[in-house]
């Protein structure tokens, strides 16, 4: 082979690598990018009336003097729809039947669409259910609720070659020539001023409970579950493992009941996380009954036993990157072991020690099959911190499943779901970015 | 050790201080109650440290406890051959067989988008990148570790299941001429480099210009050919076994990665630079000489990876579809599958409410299923690692 050709399959190899780590880059930006782009607009959006009205009669928030004005101008812009609505109503009582009964079933969707994005009619009843209080509260959704207002949307399957096709048909073709006609032009040009939209800073979604099954409102209780399993967590897991990393750092003498532990402490890292859920619905809740039902206990518990591993590696790992030199000033100065242990090692071991520990948090947080059957709920009330021991509590990693799974309008709330998503992975990276922070001082400091 | 008598520390140019009255140097009696301590204390840190470790018994005797009355009530043999999951059907039935396929071929999916990803960045991470990127992207990877399950399977489920959906032949071609693409290229330099090798001097410079281009439009036809084809299809699902894969095989890479990494850095300098001093270019020195070396150690990293996307539960559970039969012809990744992991979490919500029937005990038997292969890999590659380590002189 010539040389030149060698060089290049050098440089191809180089290249190859280059572009993995391209791939594996690339491949970040893709998954965080939607989390964070879609994330904020939970928390920054445009927010129309309707999410002004939610706010001040649930929570009380806002100025009550513009909400009021602002409910006015909407109500005004409209009311030439309502208008518009009653005087096809009365011109469909002077039709005969068998003209007015083609317009029943239009009328009806119609009626409908325009529920779900201006809210109820003034005068109708209340109904029961909250999210049918409210139109649309986000001016996004406003706009596909408006589409939706304007256009009919039916599946066409006529051509079994390929799958359904939507097609579109504007919905005023179905009121041609009746007085319903100018309500399309006038709801299409007019949509502001009946939404009133505006750009909202809705920091609240991060502590407010929530409303009618995550419609409305924001992710307290799941945040505050999220807390307190996390640093349950974190109470049962940093004693155990960083005693047993000093233990098998400064105390062990290699041998055969150390190398038995070594390889249990490995074997507990290997463990599927789903099967630590199982163990503890076995052992804590039907076994030992720890509680009467799923639990914040139970779940701390089993997380705190899948990070153990965790904790143990990186304390150890802190330990053993404590320079001898250390260890040997100390016990020269007639130190005895446990002396040196508390007064020279520990405090130098300390940064790892927490990096390590900040690492674990992350992904106790961020684990959802240990709490499937031990600590989470769907839906709760935020809880307080006696009710730990026995109430389970909804947390961010389940309820990210649950809603975009379960929840029975996934499409209504996806910006729930993408912000608590980018909740939690905010925390968790924001965990990693200290550990990685501090870790990069510790090796500066090591290396002087 | 010290002499058990007592020294008084004193000064002549300085008045004693009243704590310097306490000895430095302890009497008998304190050093044998300190030392009763250290042994006490000696025990408490050996008993918490093993109490620690033995949850791992405890994992197993509580799942094994739940496992066995599922295969005393029904035996063995449904479990193990039988294709037909019907859990709550009447009579049910507890054929796994599809679900244990699932599993496997989602895993083998994640080994095949994990292992060349990772291997080739772990290769570039030791041997091509200066100590500066390498800080860069250390972080990288550490972020993709990072990222909880839950958002790895709320991506899958809610950008690229519908991604997938509806332009799925257009992403697929997309892929796989950006993967074909560059190794095409090379493939046409190299092939047509041999060639020229074999003519005359004169002739050499041409034939090299022909060869290629002869080779280089094959080489675009086919790529063409194969990404129209892929183009054609169309996905009926998005939640299927290609969108797990390749998504458990981005959260294996940082296992892989970090795993690999540690096994050529392993390999040694001395072994690097007796290669280069033979004149080896650093990709023959990498492919003749580091990778045997730490063939071992790149084969755990593979084992950890596997480990990793067999327990995966939630991106599995919300993107695979959970489908529990076998796709139709059994390498066909467009369709959906189920695994294990996703059925326990799945069924428990519903078998919960009959404890002791053998529908709670099967997801029992299950787990015990895949800690038994998680125990017996996690041996295999710390058996590789430590055998490699001895052999390395390590």
């Amino acid at each position: 082979m010539r040389l030149k050709t060698r060089r290049l399959l050098d440089r191809a190899f180089s290249g190859m690598g280059l572009i993995a780590i391209g791939v594996m880059a690339l491949a970040l930006v893709v998954i965080l990018t939607p989390i964070i782009s879609k994330g904020t607009g939970a928390f920054v959006f445009r927010s129309t009336i309707e999410h002004r009205k939610v706010m001040s009669d649930h929570w009380g928030r806002g100025n009550a003097d513009r909400v009021e004005k602002a409910k006015g101008q909407a109500a005004a812009a409209r009311k030439p729809v309502y208008d518009l609505l009653s005087a096809f109503e009365s011109e469909l009582d002077t039709m005969p039947r068998a003209e007015r009964k083609p317009y029943k079933k239009p009328l009806r969707d119609l009626q409908k669409a325009l529920q779900n994005l201006l809210g109820p009619a003034p005068g109708a009843r209340t109904p029961v259910l909250i999210r049918q209080q409210y139109g649309a509260t986000r001016w996004d959704r406003a706009k596909i609720k408006l589409d939706e207002v304007l256009y009919t949307e039916e599946w066409d399957y006529s051509n079994p070659e390929v799958l359904g096709v939507l097609v579109k048909t504007p919905r005023v073709e179905q009121f041609c020539g009746t007085k319903l006609e100018p309500l399309f032009a006038y709801v299409e040009e007019n949509s502001k001023p009946m939404m009133q939209p505006r750009w909202t800073f809705y920091w609240q979604f991060l502590f407010d409970t929530s409303k009618d099954s995550h419609i409305f409102g924001g992710i307290g209780p799941e945040v505050l579950g999220t807390v307190y399993l996390t640093l349950g967590a974190m109470i049962f897991a940093i004693p155990m493992g960083v005693i047993a990393a000093i233990y098998l750092c400064e105390y062990a003498r290699e041998g055969r009941v150390i190398s038995f532990l070594r390889i249990c402490i490995s074997t507990l890292a290997g463990v599927p996380s789903i099967v630590f859920g199982l163990f503890g619905l076995a052992f804590f809740l039907n076994t030992i009954h720890i509680s009467d039902s799923k639990s914040v206990l139970a779940g701390a518990l089993t997380l705190s036993l899948l990070i153990l591993p965790t904790v143990i590696r990186a304390s150890e790992e802190a330990i053993l990157a404590v320079p001898r030199t250390y260890k040997e000033a100390a016990l020269s100065l007639g130190a005895g072991r446990w002396h040196t242990v508390m007064t020279v090692i520990l405090p130098a071991a300390l940064p790892g020690i927490l990096t390590g520990i900040v690492i674990s948090m992350g992904r106790a947080a961020g684990e959802t099959a240990p709490i499937i059957f031990t600590a989470a709920v769907s839906v709760g009330r935020p809880l307080l911190p006696s009710q730990v021991l026995s109430n389970p509590t909804p947390a961010l990693p389940w309820n990210i499943y649950n809603l975009c799974t379960e929840h029975e309008a996934v499409d209504e709330i996806r910006h729930v779901q993408f912000g608590m998503v980018f909740t939690l992975v905010a925390v968790v990276l924001l965990l990693n970015v200290v550990a990685i922070i501090m870790r990069a001082k510790i090796s500066k400091k090591l290396r002087g | 050790m010290l002499p058990h008598s007592k020294i008084k520390i004193q000064n002549s140019m300085t008045p004693p201080l009243q704590s310097s009255k306490r000895s430095l140097v302890m009497n008998a009696s304190t050093s044998r109650l300190r030392r009763l301590g250290g042994l006490l204390g000696q025990g408490f840190l050996f008993s918490v440290t093993s109490l620690s470790t033995l949850t791992v018994f405890f994992i197993f005797y509580f799942i094994a406890k739940d496992a066995f009355p599922f295969f005393k009530l029904e035996g063995f043999r449904e479990f193990f051959t039988s294709t037909r999951w019907y859990p709550s059907g009447d009579p049910a039935e507890f054929g796994t067989m599809a679900i244990f396929f699932g599993t496997g071929i989602v895993t083998l999916g994640a080994v095949a988008v994990s292992v060349p990803l990772g291997v080739s960045a772990a290769v570039c991470l030791s041997d091509v990148l200066p100590f500066n990127a390498r800080q860069i992207v250390k972080p990288v990877i550490e972020i993709l570790a990072a990222i909880p399950s839950v958002a790895y399977g709320f991506f899958a489920l809610v950008v690229f299941a519908p991604l997938l959906q509806n332009h799925g032949g257009a992403v697929l071609a997309a892929g796989a001429c950006l993967m074909m693409a560059p190794l095409l290229v090379l493939l046409v330099v190299v092939a047509s480099d041999l060639i020229a090798d074999r003519c005359f001097d004169l002739m050499r410079r041409k034939a090299r210009w022909v060869a290629g281009l002869v080779l280089g439009a094959a080489a675009f036809t086919l790529m063409t050919y194969i990404g129209r084809q892929l183009g054609a299809i169309e996905i009926a699902s998005g939640a299927n076994a290609l969108n797990v894969s390749i998504i458990l095989g981005i959260m294996a890479l940082p296992t892989v990665v970090s795993v690999s990494e540690d096994a050529l850095q392993a390999a040694g300098r001395d072994l690097r630079e007796g290669s280069y001093a033979l004149g080896a270019t650093r990709a023959e020195t990498i492919l003749k000489t580091v990778i045997p070396a730490s063939l071992s150690g790149i084969l755990a990293a593979v084992i950890l990876g596997v480990m990793r996307a067999i327990g995966e539960t939630m991106v599995v559970w919300m993107a695979s579809g959970n489908a529990a039969r076998i796709p139709g012809p059994w390498y066909n990744v467009l369709e959906p599958v189920r695994t294990l992991t996703a059925t326990i979490a799945g069924d428990m919500g519903e078998a919960d409410h009959v404890t002791g029937s053998s529908r709670f005990h099967v997801l029992f038997a299950m787990a015990f299923c895949l800690l038994a292969f998680s125990f017996v890999m996690n041996l295999v590659s710390e058996g590789i690692v430590r055998r490699s380590r001895k052999k390395l002189g390590k």
